[in-house]
């Protein structure tokens, strides 16, 4: 009896698992063709010089509400596919520097209010064993954060090779995170106490924590309410890991 | 002559849009809701660029690009892909498949658009050799 009713309630789980993969992906088609008809919009107005300020301001800001709802989305694809197994490392010998002319452009002119993300490196460029593609999504989801939850200043990337490790902080100078939601930062879902209007699904961090895992990597976080916050990724050098 | 794109997507609403987006920047688009009907227009037209969906109904993606790369008239036309599908392993499927570019959805035309040149301008290099 236990069983079959372990084995039903495998298939359930299985089948809303299917459910969300499904459903999120189906989500992106309109996603698309909504951004295709913002960009038709803006193409048509430029092209007959009707294009004013205000136009400008609200299609661009249509726009990013669209790639908004697309995070979120894949956000919820990919917890989905963590609680799942179904994550796959594909990993290689990597340098992380190979991956900022990415995170760079990515994050050249966002959002809109002028400010660009700074990169610092140190040390001399070594590789680590790691799926660049999942390190991609660590870094720009901690360089995101950076940004939408500060305002003033530039946010910091520090690369710094050192002899046994690769260690990169994002620093920004943002809301900060209050002492008392730090011991849950990383659960999916947990959203901080001070971060309301900031929109979120609070899935961010907890797939970064599981794909450091996976890259056997650390993470730790320093954060002062209202100063600023600091997320330091370790990676170990292959040939020093014991 | 204007650039000749084949746009393949079986979602009607997003094929009109992009097919009026093409047009406003002086491309000449066909569109099929396909990949078999696809493939028949790219037969007929041999366009110079085929941007497609993966997931349509008769033939996808997959065996669209398949059915490039074995025929020897439309092997020479880039493909370029334009997908909901973001996992590192389908990117890599279909790039092996001979596909030339991919571009997940939602994109910005302007990515598009960049990758349009870039596809078209290799094709030019290519028929100059």
């Amino acid at each position: 009896m236990n069983s079959t009713n372990s084995s039903g309630s495998d298939t359930l789980l299985s089948n809303a698992s299917n459910v969300i993969a499904i459903t999120a992906h189906e989500f992106k088609t309109p996603l698309a063709t909504i951004n295709s008809i913002v960009d038709l919009l803006t193409s048509k107005l430029q092209a007959d010089h009707l294009m004013d300020a205000f136009y400008q301001k609200n299609l661009s800001q249509i726009s990013s509400e669209i790639f908004a709802l697309n995070s979120m989305v894949d956000e919820m694809l990919t917890i989905n596919n963590i609680l799942n197994g179904n994550i796959q490392s594909n990993k290689e010998m990597m340098d992380i520097g190979s991956l900022l002319p990415s995170l760079k452009e990515q994050y050249r002119a966002f959002p809109d209010d002028g400010r660009s993300l700074v990169i610092h490196i140190t040390g001399t460029p070594r590789e680590i064993f790691a799926s660049p593609a999942q390190l991609l999504r660590i870094f720009s989801n901690l360089i995101s954060n950076a940004f939408k939850y500060s305002r003033n200043n530039d946010p910091l990337m520090h690369l710094d090779y050192q002899d046994k490790t690769v260690v990169v902080t994002i620093t920004d100078d943002g809301i900060g995170i209050p002492e008392a939601d730090l011991p849950q930062l990383f659960q999916p879902y947990f959203r901080g106490s001070n971060t309301d209007g900031i929109s979120g699904t609070g899935l961010g961090l907890s797939i970064v924590r599981s794909f450091i895992t996976a890259n056997e990597g650390t993470i730790t976080v320093n954060s002062q309410p209202d100063k600023g916050t600091v997320f330091t990724v370790t990676f170990r050098y292959p040939d020093t890991c014991q | 002559m204007n650039a000749r794109i084949l746009l393949i997507e079986d979602k009607a609403g997003l094929l009109d849009t992009l097919k009026s987006l093409l047009e406003l920047h002086n491309y000449t688009v066909y569109t099929a809701s396909n990949g078999q009907e696809g493939l028949s227009l790219a037969t007929r037209y041999l366009p110079d660029l085929v941007i497609s969906d993966i997931t349509m109904p008769v033939v996808n993606g997959y065996v669209l690009l398949d059915s490039f790369r074995a025929d020897p008239q439309l092997s020479k036309i880039p493909v370029l892909i334009a997908s909901a599908k973001n996992e590192a392993h389908e990117i890599e499927l279909v790039m092996q498949k001979g596909a030339a570019g991919y571009l997940t959805k939602p994109f910005v035309f302007t990515h598009l658009h960049e990758e349009i040149k870039r596809l078209l301008g290799n094709s030019i290099t290519a028929s100059k050799e």
